[in-house]
C-alpha cells in the first residue's frame, strides 16, 4: 500500500441553499481500497460520491485525487470513472461504441480502441454482444456494460452509485461477488454508495456508516459489527436488527436492570456509573434460546419462523425481542424460553447520547 | 337485434363507427377538395363552366403554361428562400432557445410560456406588426440597426426587391421560432441527465456532449421538426397579403400566394390548382420524412 492515499477528503462540507447535505466529512482512502458509504436514504452518501466524481461542487472543505486538489476541477478532468444506478448507457449506441466512447473522445486510434474494448468484453463476458443496443439487452447485461465503460478507461478510481438495486435478488448477490473480484483483479481504488448494509459489509474492505451527512462511524466491516459505536450504527449493522431495550445500571455498577418483563438485572461484564440511564442491545445470534424457564431472560414466545437453516424467535412483551438460532428447534409459539447472553456481547448505549459505552 | 345494439355501445361495431366517423371527416373535407383539385388542373376551367364537373381535358397544358410564366423561375427561387431561410432560422434559433430554457434560472418556465405569444396570434395581426417594425422611415428594426451601428442609410425592407422577401422570412421566423423551441424543448428534456453526467465523467467537453449525445438523441424530433416546418412554411399565407402582397414586381412571391393569386384574382382557377399541385410533390415528401421519422423513435 502506497503512503499516499488514493482519495483524500478533509473536512468537506455542501450546502443545497439551507440544507447542510455534508457536514465536516473526513475520509481517506488508500490505493487499491474498497470503500463501501452505507446509510439510509438521504444521509449525503450519494451526495458525497458524486462530490468525488465532481458532479456536485462542495462548499468547504478539501478534496485530493491521487495527491492533487479537486476542488472547482470539472468531472471530465478528474479521471474517475462512475457506475450509475440507472447504468446510463447511451441508448444510441452499440455495446461497443458506448465502451470506447470515452476512448474516441480522446482520438484513441480505431484499432487500438477496437483492441480495448474487446480486451474489456472478455474480462466480463460481454463479447457476444458488441454490437447490440442497450435496448436489447437485459438488466444484467446492460450492468456489465455500464462496468465495462468504466474498466476500459483505467481511472484513478471507480465510483458506484447503487449499481445492483435494480437487479433481481439471485444476479445481486452473483454481481456482488464479481464487482468485488474484477475490483481484486484490477487493483482499482473503489468507492460504493449502498444503503444494503450486507453489500456494504461482504464487499468492502472499509465500511463507512452515514447518517443527516455525518459520518458515524467507519472502520473493517467486523469492527462496525463488534463494536458499534452509536446505536445508529449498531441498528444498521447486522441483519436481522439488533434488539434496543431501554434499562438502568445497577447499583453494583456491575449489572443492568431491563424495563422488560421475565428479566433478572443482566451482567455487562464491566463497571458503569449506578443508576445511569442506559439502552441495551443484544444482537439476535447472540442470544441462546433452551426452551423451560430457566435462564436470563424468561419470556412466552409469540411468532417461530424457520427458514430451515435459521428459526427466528419474537418473543412476547414490549419491545419484542428477535432471537436467531442456528439450524431447527422445537419450540414452538406460546412456549415460554429462557434466554442467555455472555456478559461481552452486551452492548450499552448511553440513553441520552446513543454513543457506546 | 341486441346482439347488433350491443357490438355498437360496446365492441366491433363502436370501433368501426370511430373509424368512420373520421374516415368520413378526412374523406369530405380532406380526400375530394384533394381529388378535386387534380382534376382541376387537368381541365380548361373558366367562368362559365366552374359550375359544373365536365369541362374540357386540357391535359399538361396547364403545367405548362405555368411553368413558362415569366415569373415562375423567381417564385421558385422566392419559395425556395422563403422555405429554407425560415425552417433555418426557426431551427436554428428555436434550438438555441429550447437550450437556453432548458437551464434553470428564475422564471425559466414562465418566460418560455411567454414566447407562446407568437403562436397564438394570428397571422395577419402579426403581419401588420413586423409591417411595422419592417417599415423603412419609422420602423423599429431599422432604428435598432441603426443604433448599433450596422447599417448607415435606410434598409427599405418592403419595397427594396432585394430584401422584400426576406422581410417577410424574418417575421415568419419570429411566428414559428415559439413552436420550433417547444417541440425542441420536450425533446430535450425527454434526454435523462445521467447521460450527460455520464459523458462528462467519461471527458466529453460542451460541445462533444451536445454533438455526440443531444444530437443523436434528438434525431426524431429533429426530423418532425423539420419536417412540420416545412409543412407549416409551406401553407404560410397570411404574412404575404400583410406585409408585402408579393410585391414589388413579384420580388416577394411565393408559391403558395401565387396559386391564391392565379385563383381568386385572375379567377384562373386551373393555373390556381396547377401550382398548388405542384407544391403537393414537395409537401408530400416531408410528410414522408415526417412520418418516417415520428416512427422510428430511438429510445433506450
Amino acid at each position: 500500500m502506497s503512503a499516499q492515499p488514493q482519495i483524500e477528503l478533509v473536512g468537506i462540507d455542501k450546502h443545497y441553499g439551507t440544507f447542510h447535505a455534508l457536514k465536516n466529512i473526513d475520509l481517506i482512502i488508500p490505493k487499491g481500497q474498497f470503500v463501501a458509504l452505507v446509510g439510509p436514504s438521504g444521509c449525503g452518501k450519494s451526495t458525497l460520491l458524486r462530490s468525488i466524481a465532481g458532479l456536485e461542487s462542495i462548499t468547504g472543505g478539501t478534496m485530493k485525487i491521487a495527491g492533487e486538489v479537486m476542488n472547482g476541477v470539472p468531472p471530465r478532468k478528474r479521471d474517475v470513472a462512475m457506475v450509475f444506478q440507472s447504468y446510463a448507457l447511451y441508448p444510441h449506441m452499440t455495446v461497443e461504441q458506448n465502451l470506447t466512447y470515452s476512448l474516441r473522445l480522446k482520438r484513441v486510434p480505431r484499432s487500438e480502441a477496437r483492441k480495448a474494448a474487446d480486451e474489456v468484453a472478455k474480462t466480463i463476458g460481454l463479447q457476444q454482444l458488441m454490437h447490440r443496443y442497450p435496448r436489447e439487452l437485459s438488466g444484467g447485461q446492460r450492468q456489465r456494460v455500464a462496468m465495462g465503460r468504466a474498466i476500459i478507461r483505467h481511472p484513478k478510481a471507480f465510483l458506484f452509485d447503487e449499481p445492483l438495486s435494480n437487479l433481481d435478488a439471485a444476479l445481486r448477490v452473483h454481481m456482488r461477488k464479481e464487482i468485488r473480484a474484477l475490483h481484486d483483479r484490477l487493483g482499482a481504488t473503489s468507492v460504493y454508495v449502498t444503503h444494503d448494509q450486507i453489500e456494504a459489509m461482504t464487499m468492502a474492505d472499509h465500511v463507512v456508516v452515514m447518517r443527516d451527512g455525518v459520518i458515524e462511524q467507519q472502520g473493517s466491516p467486523l469492527a462496525l459489527y463488534d463494536t458499534p459505536a452509536t446505536r445508529f450504527v449498531a441498528g444498521f449493522i447486522g441483519s436481522p436488527a439488533m434488539n434496543f431495550i431501554p434499562g438502568t445500571i445497577a447499583d453494583d455498577g456491575q449489572h443492568v436492570t431491563l424495563e422488560l418483563e421475565g428479566v433478572a438485572a443482566l451482567p455487562i461484564g464491566r463497571s458503569l456509573e449506578p443508576s445511569r440511564k442506559v439502552i441495551v442491545g443484544l444482537r439476535p445470534e447472540h442470544i441462546e434460546a433452551t426452551p423451560g424457564k430457566s435462564g436470563q431472560i424468561v419470556l412466552p414466545v409469540s411468532v417461530v419462523e424457520s427458514t430451515g437453516s435459521l428459526t427466528y424467535l419474537t418473543t412476547d412483551g414490549a419491545p419484542e425481542l428477535t432471537v436467531v438460532i442456528t439450524g431447527r428447534s422445537d419450540i414452538r409459539s406460546r412456549d415460554t424460553v429462557g434466554l442467555n447472553i455472555a456478559p461481552e456481547r452486551v452492548h450499552i448505549f448511553d440513553a441520552e447520547t446513543e454513543r457506546a459505552l | 337485434m341486441r346482439r347488433i345494439l350491443s357490438s355498437i355501445t360496446d365492441g366491433k361495431g363502436f370501433d368501426l363507427i370511430m373509424v368512420g366517423m373520421t374516415m368520413l371527416f378526412l374523406f369530405a373535407l380532406a380526400g375530394v377538395p384533394l381529388v378535386y383539385n387534380v382534376v382541376m388542373s387537368f381541365q380548361q376551367v373558366d367562368m362559365f363552366n366552374l359550375n359544373t364537373f365536365s369541362r374540357p381535358f386540357a391535359g399538361f397544358e396547364n403545367y405548362v403554361a405555368i411553368v413558362s410564366q415569366p415569373e415562375f423561375w423567381l417564385v421558385i427561387r422566392n419559395t425556395a428562400i422563403f422555405v429554407f431561410g425560415s425552417i433555418a432560422g426557426q431551427f436554428i434559433f428555436g434550438f438555441a432557445l429550447a437550450i437556453f430554457f432548458m437551464l434553470s434560472f428564475p422564471f425559466a418556465s414562465t418566460i418560455r410560456g411567454l414566447f407562446l405569444v407568437s403562436w397564438v396570434m394570428p397571422g395577419l395581426v402579426v403581419g401588420a406588426l413586423w409591417g411595422w417594425i419592417l417599415a423603412g422611415d419609422f420602423g423599429v428594426l431599422n432604428a435598432i440597426l441603426r443604433g448599433l451601428g450596422i447599417i448607415d442609410g435606410t434598409m427599405f425592407w418592403k419595397s427594396d426587391p432585394n430584401l422584400s422577401i426576406w422581410a417577410v422570412t424574418i417575421a415568419n421566423i419570429w411566428l414559428g421560432l415559439a413552436f420550433n423551441m417547444m417541440l425542441l424543448s420536450v425533446g430535450l428534456a425527454g434526454i435523462p441527465r445521467d447521460l450527460y453526467e455520464a459523458a462528462e465523467l467519461d471527458g466529453a467537453n460542451g460541445w462533444q456532449r451536445f454533438t455526440t449525445i443531444t444530437l443523436p438523441m434528438m434525431r426524431s424530433t429533429i426530423g418532425a421538426v423539420l419536417a412540420l416546418g416545412l409543412i407549416y412554411t409551406l401553407q404560410q399565407f397570411d404574412l404575404f397579403p400583410a406585409i408585402t402582397e408579393g410585391g414589388p414586381a413579384n420580388s416577394s412571391n411565393v408559391a403558395q400566394y401565387w396559386a391564391w393569386q392565379w385563383s381568386f384574382q385572375l379567377f384562373d382557377f386551373a393555373k390556381g390548382a396547377t401550382v398548388s399541385m405542384m407544391m403537393l410533390i414537395f409537401v408530400l415528401v416531408a410528410s414522408i420524412v415526417y412520418v418516417r421519422s415520428t416512427r422510428h423513435e430511438v429510445r433506450g
